[in-house]
């Protein structure tokens, strides 16, 4: 009779995987400059003067409506420069992923290119377009549409226009990566069913892009939520933002608990963004299998 | 004769006797030449970038072979620097506005300034070194309104700002910013009709009347180039607030703007000089310091800047407009209830 052994193997969970060790270093270096900072700053906003817990610094921040109304222009102003992106980027994605050779290369350089130039430069150049005798005006006076010049600058349209404009390849590369996998059968099998191209867009080709939708909304909204230098140049102090409460508590007040705990409520909603818009594309990708 | 080859003989007493020599000539030789060379940062405003590229940094170069770093931004910046950096300063020496210098003074972050570590302090003009020493103005520019020439022929009253044919046309500084507190005073002058230095304790006066010039106001700003620039453009009429430094070297550059001195009054900018305590390379910090109180660098700075030097002895041209009172605030004041007011305005002037 012969014996035959056997060596059992677990099956090694995905965290054991050694890949995941080349992951270390990045870790370590978010948890030294993002996560332990961030610490800091969350146990600050609940502690007193004297350092003894205290909700003292929320309850001043909510109970001010000056300040809910900043929250709420914050929020709006994100909401809206995610979606004016969303709408730009999804047809500018398309034509990225189906273009070829040189068109190809050519989108995708403008698409980057803008990145390298500063918010402080974009912002003068915004003021020119913008202002009572800029493009916009004049161009709206030569097609009969407007008597006399509308005031632009300093409103939160501009911001919109603007911050959009900066945040719109955060939007358009991971839409962009989604519809280059797109299997391009797919919406044609449904057009060979009968399928109308309404039909295909919202039933075939938006779902599929949804992950790509989700992750670039995720990115704008966290992005613009938390701007501050362009609100500054664009909109100025009149219209404030919870970074600009964030910066005048520090810089000005010198009130850290105050400033820490409005950092500590733009850090929530903009956790609660990533992980829902986390949630959400799982549900999507689940939905589909 | 035969000439004898010289052959030094250096005992060990002697290399000692020399090397002790050396070290006392070296201490007691003036603190400009211990300064050559070596390399310090120093924080001043953003609007100062100009005059400290163009006449101060060259100015230390030559003087002193050394490299002066600055680090142009708000007052209130460069004094979160210094607090955040308490223990291991980077600044030797700040430029910021008195309020700002109140603030620092009694968070310990500034050493004072004596006379043998800079002895031109000993020339500047009375009143023009505060709280024993523990910083001194240099220059002293001039604060009023500023205007676009190719809309207006000049600003002869604040009460001009408050006027229905401006709606939108103005732009004020933030009172974040030190020049953002002239409209105030303006406005507590205009209420109460009472002078300059009585109307500044009328501050509920002077927010009624701020609430008025609401519908003139485009904008308040924190960062003054953007709203200079608009003015420039004409997509503004007035700033207000702006001070001389600023405005009338471009003015001097052709660009259509000029400085008005309302007939109530203008203001005297608060331009000082501290040194931080603790801050890296002491001998080039004072060194540095002393230049700018010495009346050749400060008669160079004054006339680019169109400012009134603190150092008497400066030969200048300049002179503050003639026949308008020149306003100093309590900066005291100021300092002890600068942060409600910058809650009060900015609610105010919220959209």
């Amino acid at each position: 009779m012969s014996v035959v052994s056997t060596r059992y193997e677990a099956p090694r969970a995905p965290w054991l995987d050694r890949f995941v060790l080349l992951a270390a270093p990045g870790l370590m270096y978010l948890a030294l400059v993002f996560a332990l900072p961030l610490a800091l700053l969350l146990l600050k906003s609940f502690q007193n003067q004297d350092g003894a817990f205290s909700l003292a610094a929320y309850a001043e921040f909510f109970g001010d409506p000056y300040n809910l109304t900043v929250l709420w222009r914050t929020l709006r102003v994100a909401l809206l420069t995610t979606l004016l992106a969303l709408i730009i980027a999804y047809p500018t994605a398309f034509a990225l992923a189906r273009a070829q050779g040189l068109a190809q290369s050519l989108l995708l350089a403008a698409m980057i290119l803008p990145l390298s130039v500063g918010v402080v430069v974009k912002a003068f150049a915004w003021s020119i377009l913008f202002r009572s005798n800029g493009v916009l005006n004049d161009t709206l006076k030569w097609l009969g549409l407007i008597e006399k010049p509308i005031r632009m600058l300093f409103t939160e349209t501009a911001l919109i226009i603007g911050a959009a404009n900066v945040f719109l390849p955060f939007m358009v590369l991971p839409i962009y990566a989604v519809i280059r996998q797109l299997d391009r059968s797919l919406p044609e099998a449904a057009a060979s069913l009968g399928a109308s191209p309404m039909f295909r867009f919202f039933r075939v080709t938006l779902p599929l892009t949804l992950p790509g939708v989700i992750a670039g909304s995720a990115f704008t909204f966290s992005l613009a939520i938390s701007m501050y230098v362009i609100p500054s140049l664009i909109v100025g102090e009149r219209q404030q933002t919870l970074s600009m409460l964030i910066a005048r508590s520090y810089l000005f007040l010198r009130d850290d608990q105050l400033g820490s705990s409005i950092s500590a409520i733009l850090l929530a909603i903009a956790v609660a963004v990533v992980l829902g818009s986390s949630w959400l594309a799982g549900r999507v990708a689940g939905g589909r299998r | 004769m035969t000439k004898g080859r010289f052959t030094p003989k250096v005992s060990r007493r002697t290399l000692l006797k020399s090397t002790a020599a050396a070290g006392v000539g070296i201490l007691a030789a003036p603190a400009i030449l211990r300064a050559a060379g070596g390399e310090i940062v120093v924080g001043c405003a953003g609007s100062h970038t100009a005059w400290m590229e163009g006449i101060v940094l060259p100015h230390m170069k030559e003087k002193f072979g050394a490299s002066i770093l600055f680090e142009g931004t708000k007052s209130s910046v460069n004094l979160e620097k210094m607090r955040s950096n308490r223990d291991a300063p980077y600044l030797s020496v700040v430029q910021m506005d008195d309020p700002v210098m109140i603030l620092a003074v009694e968070e310990d972050l500034l050493t004072p300034i004596t006379a043998s570590a800079a002895p031109n302090m000993t020339e500047l003009r009375e009143g023009a070194t505060h709280m024993d020493g523990m910083w001194c103005n240099y220059v002293q520019p001039w604060a009023g309104v500023a205007y676009n020439t190719d809309l207006l022929d000049g600003v002869p009253s604040w009460t001009q700002l408050w006027e229905a044919a401006y709606e939108g046309q103005i732009i004020v500084p933030s009172l974040q910013n030190t020049e953002g507190m002239w409209t105030l005073f303006a406005a507590a002058h205009l209420a109460t009709g009472k002078p300059l230095g009585e109307a500044q304790y009328e501050i509920d006066a002077a927010f009624d009347k701020l609430a008025e010039l609401k519908p003139n106001v485009l904008t308040t700003y924190t960062v003054m180039s953007q709203a200079f620039n608009l003015l420039e453009q004409g997509e503004i009429q007035m700033l207000s607030g702006n001070f001389s430094s600023y405005t009338l070297p471009r003015k001097a550059q052709g660009v259509p703007v000029d400085l008005a001195a309302p007939k109530e009054g203008i203001f005297a900018m608060p331009s000082g000089i501290c040194l931080v305590k603790g801050g890296p390379n002491t001998e080039l910090a004072e060194a540095y310091l002393n230049e700018m109180l010495g009346a050749e660098l400060q008669g160079k700075v004054a006339e680019f800047a169109s400012s009134l030097p603190a150092n008497t002895t400066a030969e200048v041209s300049v002179t503050v407009p003639e026949g308008v009172p020149v306003f100093g605030p309590d900066w005291a004041f100021v300092s002890k209830n600068r942060k409600e007011w910058i809650e009060r305005v900015d609610k105010l002037m919220s959209a």
